[in-house]
């Protein structure tokens, strides 16, 4: 990138002797260009995990500024707990199934934009307001049209498809909550991998198409060998990016159905705001944390081996 | 050559046999589209529209004159949904300006200048999509409260900064690689500092960038349920998705009409936003970055 020439025709000032100084000048600017990325990434990030690692080994009550050293205790009582693999186990559901549905949903849904002609402009605005609106409103709509009062949807399945009684709210049962969570949750995160899709099929030349059907390739030749390979790529990008977050979701399942009925949609984060808040034990809550932020590192890195998305991020600049 | 004589498809079809499937396939994708994406919106507005006591019990479908009205509306104007709702934009604003201002130097940085460890520096910078904002914001709680930031807005605006920063330094670096470098020595050779080369040249080529990273902060701004709940326990400061809830819980009567109305004041900057933005957006994406 740096051409032999751009060294020398690279501006300088001369009133102070970087020649003559131990680093570079050049050094001195790149690690100033990042310097607010790293001191906001330290403060955020790193700062606040070790904080949780740290209250982990302690004995808090929330609202009690007194720390007890606890040493690992907090970490037995959390893998005895059974509400913890309960919660392992009902966020892996939430998370395969959410980024399965949202996966196909999204690839789906910008296969279509980028083909449709008319109202193309339209029609993408809408599907790009859904991730764009808060998810409170989305919680908000899903919450009326759900409820057994006055709600069309629950009207819908109760009366015309007979999948729960007329005087319950779906979003209270046992059998509906969770599904309905991963719905909703698809309604409004499938568009992610729509603008992710839709953007490299955008990137796609025509020629390419023309010229493969001039060679006598078929619908699915031309799907296979030229639109797939571009999509690969960003799939394996977009999963894992999708599983994390839905991994780490909060707030619509707080919004919808605060883990309940029961704990019938408890997932680890909302296990983790319940221990801080209901239960009163930050220690035990933080300790929650650093359970799923590791549980994440070690998916991620096996991930990683499995598929290396940042390969493909770095070869196709 | 094939010209004359079509390929056939994959289910025995003529090249336009299968044109017309696939047409016919694309319509009722489109018409399902249509349905189940615009159709919540919809429904949304139709009731924002409708008489609350009318909303309350009986499915409307369209409101009908004698049931419509924009009184829900006003619910806009009280002090407590006013304060919600400036406090989101408040911190919006804040989060696009230091998120699109904090990429830009950095994605400069790593796409131009060399220095030690700036690949894996930009590694690093990915494990922070690992930290749920639960996992952070339980902490970060704690941090705030020592240091006087708890129930600021600017608290929040640094926490979703840092939040949407992995991404905008990627989307950042990788677009400004795709600008060569040799209209910045063009400028250099002209004269122009490394400063003025970055303002007058790069910056104004990586709009659609700048764009698509101030959306992606926009969207996660506009959206933030759990850092402000955990982060701003005051109402006077809070925004509004969490405002919102509490209002619910302690209001014995909050009309759905009402809150239909304020759903629809806060879903038409993101659809005004897509509408006229969606081209830059997905330009910006275009680039393989994460």
């Amino acid at each position: 990138m740096a051409s032999e020439t751009g060294e020398s025709i690279r501006p300088g000032r001369a009133y102070i002797p970087w020649d003559d100084l131990p680093v570079k000048r050049e050094t001195v600017a790149g690690i100033g260009t990042v310097l607010p990325v790293v001191v906001l990434y330290l403060l955020i990030a790193v700062l606040p995990v070790a904080f949780a690692f740290w209250a982990s080994l302690h004995e808090i009550h929330t609202l009690n500024p007194e720390w007890q050293w606890a040493g690992l205790a907090n970490y037995r009582e959390v893998l005895n707990i059974s509400t913890f693999w309960g919660s392992l186990w009902r966020g892996i559901v939430y998370m395969v199934g959410s980024t399965l549905l949202q996966l196909g949903v999204g690839l789906w849904m910008a296969l279509v934009l980028n083909r449709i002609t008319r109202g193309q402009k339209l029609l993408t605005a809408v599907v790009f307001t859904a991730y764009l609106i808060p998810t409170i409103i989305v919680s908000l709509v899903a919450l009326r049209v759900f409820d057994p009062a006055g709600g069309v949807f629950q009207m819908i399945g109760s009366d015309w498809l007979g999948l729960w009684g007329g005087r319950e709210a779906p979003l209270g049962s046992r059998d509906w909550a969770m599904r309905l969570l991963i719905l909703i949750g698809t309604w409004k995160f499938a568009v992610f991998v729509t603008i992710f899709t839709l953007a490299q099929l955008r990137a796609i030349p025509d020629r390419f198409y023309e010229a493969a059907k001039v060679c006598g390739a078929n619908r699915w030749q031309m799907f296979r060998d030229i639109t797939l390979p571009r999509l690969m790529g960003i799939v394996t990008v977009v999963v894992l990016l999708r599983s994390v977050f839905m991994f780490n979701k909060f707030d619509i399942i707080w919004q919808l159905t605060e883990g309940g009925p029961g704990n019938a949609t408890t997932t680890l984060p909302v296990l983790a705001y319940k221990t801080v808040y209901t239960d009163q034990a930050y220690g035990l809550a933080n300790a929650i944390a650093v359970v799923m932020f590791l549980f994440l590192l070690a998916s991620a890195i096996i991930y990683f081996q499995l598929f290396n998305p940042s390969e493909e991020v770095e070869t196709t600049t | 050559m094939s010209q004359s004589e079509p390929p056939g498809g994959v289910f025995g079809l003529s090249y336009d046999g299968e044109t017309r499937v696939i047409e016919a396939l694309k319509l009722v994708s489109t018409g399902i589209i249509v349905l189940v994406g615009a159709w919540p919106i919809y429904w949304m507005t139709q009731l924002a529209f409708t008489e609350y006591e009318t909303v309350e019990d009986a499915v409307t479908v369209f409101p009908a004159p004698d049931i419509f009205t924009l009184d829900n509306f006003n619910v806009l104007t009280e002090p407590e949904m006013y304060t919600y709702m400036f406090n989101t934009v408040v911190v919006a604003i804040g989060t696009i300006v230091t998120v699109v201002l904090v990429s830009l130097l950095a994605g400069y940085g790593l796409a131009r200048l060399d220095f030690p460890q700036k690949e894996n520096f930009a590694r690093v910078l990915l494990i922070g999509y690992l930290f749920s904002p639960i996992v952070i914001g339980i902490p970060l709680y704690q941090i705030w409260q020592n240091i006087g930031l708890l129930g600021t807005r600017f608290g929040l605006i640094i926490a979703l900064s840092a939040i949407s920063m992995p991404f905008a330094v990627w989307l950042m670096w990788k677009y400004i690689m795709t600008i060569p470098e040799a209209h910045e020595e063009a400028a250099w050779v002209d004269g122009a500092s490394r400063w003025r080369g970055f303002r007058d040249v790069v910056v104004p080529q990586c709009r659609p960038a700048i764009i698509a990273a101030a959306l992606f902060a926009f969207a996660l701004a506009w959206n933030d349920f759990t850092f402000a709940q955990i982060l701003l326990p005051q109402t006077d400061t809070t925004t509004f998705a969490p405002g919102i809830l509490r209002a619910m819980g302690q209001a014995q009567f909050l009309p759905q009409a009402y809150l239909m109305a304020i759903s629809l004041a806060m879903t038409l900057p993101p659809l005004l936003f897509a509408y006229f933005m969606q081209s830059y957006l997905l330009k910006g994406f275009q680039v393989r970055a994460l």
